[in-house]
C-alpha cells in the first residue's frame, strides 16, 4: 500500500514538474485582468466562472444552511492540463473529496473502514456560476451593488433578481482582484437568505507542488469502492413525458439509481435554470408501499409528491415551492 | 508477498504476461482481491497520472475474464459485506444488470394492480432520502459538502 501511493506521489511529482513547464507562459499571470475596470455585471459573473476553474487557491469556506453548518478546506489548483482540488470537511463527520477534471473520488471514514463513492464532478463553490451566462441571463436580471469585505478580501457585490416566481434570488460576492466568487447567499421569496457559503481565508497559489493531491488514508483501514448508486441507463421504454416545465428549465441530466430503503430503482431527472436545479422522481408504486402526498420544505429546500398513473412521483429542488409543484404536475403518462 | 506482486503489476513491473497465479489468486481469495480493489480506487483517484499504462485495464480484464471462475463460499460474514459485493462485481456484472432488469420488467407488470393503500402524507424522514439523492446529482449543489458519508453506502 504504502509503496502504491509513493507511485502516486512520484506521479504527481512528475506531473508537477513536467506540466508547468509546458505551460509556464500561461503561469507568469496566475490571476486573472483585475475586474474592477468592467463594470458590466454579467462579465463580472464570467469571469467568475472562469478563475473558480482557472486560478489556483486554496482556503476555508463555511457553508450554512439554517442550523447546520460545516467549515470546509479546499485545494484548487489548475495547471492549464486540467483542474485538481481537493475538499475536507473539518466539522463534524469526516468526509475527503478528490477531483482531477470530472473525476471525483470520495473518502468517507466510517466505523473501522473507509468507504470511496465515485461521484461526477459538480458545479461545487467556488464553481456555483455556469460557464456559459447566457443559461442564467433568461431567468435573471443582474446588478451591481456595493463593495463588501469579505474572508478579509474586498468583494464586489452582485444580486441575482428571479424574472419570475420558480426561483430564488442571489447574492454573490466576487472578488474584486481575482474576481473569484468568495460569498453566495441564496434570498427566498421573502428575500431572507436561507443558504450561505463564503470564504473566510482565501490565498492564490503561486506553487507547483503537487504534495497535497493524495487522500489522507490510513493503512490499517480496510478500503471499499463503492459503484455509484446513480447508472446513466434508461430501463423502461419512458411511457411518461415531463411536459410544461417552468420557464428557463431543461432536462440536464437523467439516470436510474437505488435510493435508500427501497429495493428497487428510481428514475431521476435533473433539470436547472443555470443556478438552481430541481430533480424529480418516478418509480413505480409497489403493493404495501405508503405512498406519498403533499409538500414540505428544509430551509431552501422544497419537496412535493404526489401519485400519478400508478406511479410515485417526487420533486425536490432549493427552489420555491411553485417550482416543484408545477414539475410534478407536468408529468404525463401515455396511455 | 502477494500484495507486493499486485503492487508491481499495477507499476508496470511486473509483466501481465507473467502474473498468471495472481489471475488465479485474485479470483479465488478476497483477501487478495481487496489488496487489489484498494490499488485499483486509489489509482482510480490519481487517473491520468500515468501509473496505469494505457491499457492496462482492459487487458487486466481480459486476462481476468479468461481465467475460470472459483465460486467458493466466503468464510467472511457481515463485517466484509460491502467489499464481497465490490470484488464479485466484476465477473458478475452482467448477472446483476440481468437481474435489475428483470427486476424493472416485474415492477412494470405490477404496477396497474395495486394502489390499495392509503397515502401518507409526506414525511420528513422520507423527504431525506430524496434530498441526498437530489444533492449528490445536482449540478451546482453547494449543500453537498454536508452530505452524510452512509449515504451511498445505505443506497446500495
Amino acid at each position: 500500500m504504502k509503496r502504491f501511493l509513493l507511485g502516486c506521489l512520484l506521479a504527481a511529482k512528475y506531473l508537477a514538474i513536467t506540466y508547468p513547464l509546458a505551460t509556464l507562459a500561461g503561469q507568469e499571470t496566475p490571476v486573472l485582468p483585475n475586474t474592477n475596470a468592467t463594470q458590466n455585471p454579467w462579465l463580472i459573473l464570467q469571469k467568475a466562472s472562469q478563475a473558480a476553474r482557472e486560478l489556483s487557491y486554496e482556503g476555508i469556506f463555511v457553508y450554512q444552511s439554517g442550523a447546520s453548518g460545516r467549515s470546509v478546506q479546499i485545494t484548487h489548483m489548475n495547471y492549464g492540463q486540467g483542474e485538481y482540488a481537493r475538499i475536507v470537511v473539518l466539522d463534524g463527520m469526516p468526509r475527503e473529496v478528490l477531483s482531477q477534471g470530472k473525476d471525483v473520488v470520495i473518502f468517507s471514514p466510517r466505523n473501522e473502514k473507509v468507504v470511496i463513492e465515485k461521484r461526477r464532478g459538480q458545479n461545487l463553490f467556488p464553481a456555483l456560476l455556469p460557464s456559459n451566462m447566457d443559461l442564467i441571463k433568461t431567468s435573471y436580471t443582474v446588478k451591481l451593488a456595493g463593495i463588501e469585505r469579505v474572508g478579509g478580501r474586498d468583494g464586489q457585490l452582485i444580486i441575482l433578481e428571479p424574472r419570475d416566481q420558480y426561483r430564488y434570488g442571489y447574492k454573490l460576492w466576487t472578488d474584486r482582484e481575482y474576481g473569484l466568487l468568495i460569498k453566495s447567499q441564496t434570498l427566498n421569496e421573502r428575500h431572507e437568505p436561507t443558504e450561505q457559503i463564503a470564504f473566510s481565508q482565501l490565498t492564490l497559489l503561486n506553487s507547483q507542488n503537487m504534495d497535497w493531491f493524495q487522500p489522507n488514508i490510513d493503512h490499517d483501514k480496510k478500503y471499499v469502492m463503492e459503484d455509484s448508486p446513480a447508472k446513466n441507463i434508461t430501463p423502461d421504454d419512458n411511457t411518461w413525458a415531463v411536459t410544461n416545465l417552468p420557464d428557463g428549465y431543461r432536462k440536464v441530466d437523467q439516470v436510474t439509481r437505488m435510493v435508500p430503503g427501497k429495493s428497487y430503482p428510481v428514475t431521476q431527472l435533473i433539470f436547472s435554470d443555470g443556478l438552481a436545479s430541481v430533480s424529480l422522481f418516478i418509480e413505480p408504486l409497489v403493493k404495501g408501499v405508503e405512498p406519498k402526498v403533499g409538500h414540505t420544505a428544509m430551509g431552501a429546500t422544497n419537496f412535493y409528491a404526489n401519485t400519478n398513473n400508478g406511479h410515485q412521483i417526487v420533486v425536490v429542488g432549493e427552489v420555491p415551492e411553485a417550482t416543484v409543484t408545477q414539475i410534478a404536475g407536468a408529468v404525463t403518462f401515455k396511455k | 508477498m502477494m500484495k507486493d506482486q499486485i503492487s508491481a503489476l499495477i507499476d508496470g513491473e511486473l509483466p501481465v504476461e507473467s502474473a498468471d497465479h495472481l489471475f488465479i489468486a485474485l479470483k479465488a481469495k478476497n483477501e487478495t482481491s481487496e489488496s487489489w480493489a484498494t490499488y485499483h480506487l486509489i489509482g482510480d483517484v490519481m487517473r491520468g497520472n500515468a501509473v496505469f499504462k494505457a491499457d492496462f485495464n482492459e487487458r487486466f480484464m481480459q486476462r481476468l475474464d479468461q481465467e475460470p471462475s472459483v465460486l467458493s463460499p466466503s468464510n467472511h460474514a457481515p463485517a466484509n459485506k460491502g467489499f464481497t459485493k465490490t470484488s464479485t462485481a466484476w465477473s458478475l456484472a452482467a448477472s446483476v444488470a440481468a437481474v435489475m432488469f428483470v427486476g424493472w420488467v416485474v415492477l412494470q407488470q405490477q404496477v396497474h394492480n395495486h394502489v390499495d393503500v392509503a397515502p401518507a402524507e409526506i414525511a420528513q424522514n422520507v423527504a431525506s432520502e430524496y434530498l441526498l439523492a437530489h444533492q449528490s446529482m445536482a449540478p451546482s449543489s453547494t449543500a453537498y459538502y454536508i452530505q452524510p458519508a452512509s449515504y451511498s453506502e445505505s443506497g446500495n
